[in-house]
């Protein structure tokens, strides 16, 4: 049996910390471990960051909608938003073993989505776009 | 964000406590670079009161880290939480930035 768990924000910056607060909160009542809490966390600051520095741009100010669901083996977070579609594959990955004056400062945001979820897929819609992630673990 | 600065044997040691996001990075990229342009130019950044950092750290850091580098001096992180230590893993900061496991170790790490 699955629980799920949802709020809704207002897509800005002071919204990062209620959102990893609601993970925490909504973990604890699961007994997950804090590593995979903070994957979730993490994965989620990155995705609620770029919707709230891009995706409404140019348009109204909008929402987040964060969703949980607990299941016996996996985690499924959604983030759904309302503003403009982004595309994953247009963004450019770091290259993480470069020097330091190398390192270019962009493209973190995504990698570490990459490095800690399992799974991630994208759909937009007209309706809203919807970003899911798929976190495994043993309980 | 609450930041607390003190000298240790010259060195400049600031300690930020709370989480570093993209809402709260201005604010410590700020007080870094006052630091910097005050002549402060080797620095320990003390972590052991941040349990949080997203890309919006790591990106502060890598700016601050080149800027006192290319200064002379340089930004050593010291008592680094395991959640934040893991994403300076994940995304190959370990490989740039000098740690230490705690305060005294980092200051004394500038001879």
């Amino acid at each position: 049996m699955s629980q799920r768990f949802q709020i809704t924000r207002a897509a800005e910056l002071e919204s990062l910390q209620v959102f990893r607060d609601f993970i925490a909160e909504c973990c604890a009542r699961h007994a997950i471990p804090n590593e995979i809490v903070f994957d979730l966390k993490l994965a989620v600051d990155e995705a609620c960051t770029n919707i709230i520095q891009h995706g409404y741009r140019g348009m109204d100010p909008g929402s987040i909608i964060l969703a949980l669901r607990f299941e016996p083996d996996r985690i499924l977070v959604q983030i759904t938003d309302f503003g403009h579609v982004f595309e994953p594959d247009d963004a450019p990955m770091p290259d993480v073993t470069a020097a330091l004056e190398e390192r270019e400062v962009g493209g973190l945001g995504l990698f570490l989505i990459y490095q800690t979820m399992d799974n991630i897929d994208y759909q937009a819609s007209d309706d809203g776009n919807t970003l899911t992630f798929t976190k495994l673990y043993r309980a | 964000m609450e930041i607390q600065d003190r000298q240790v044997n010259g060195i400049s040691v600031v300690q930020f406590f709370g989480s570093i996001d993209a809402l709260t990075a201005p604010a410590v990229t700020e007080h870094l670079s006052g630091l910097i342009t005050a002549g402060q130019t080797r620095l320990v950044v003390d972590l052991s009161g941040v349990d949080f950092t997203s890309s919006a750290g790591l990106r502060l850091l890598l700016v601050a880290v080149k800027e006192t580098r290319s200064l002379g001096g340089d930004l050593r992180l010291a008592a680094v939480q395991p959640d934040v230590l893991k994403v300076l893993k994940i995304s190959g900061f370990t490989n740039i930035l000098k740690l230490f496991d705690d305060v005294n170790s980092a200051v004394a790490s500038y001879g």
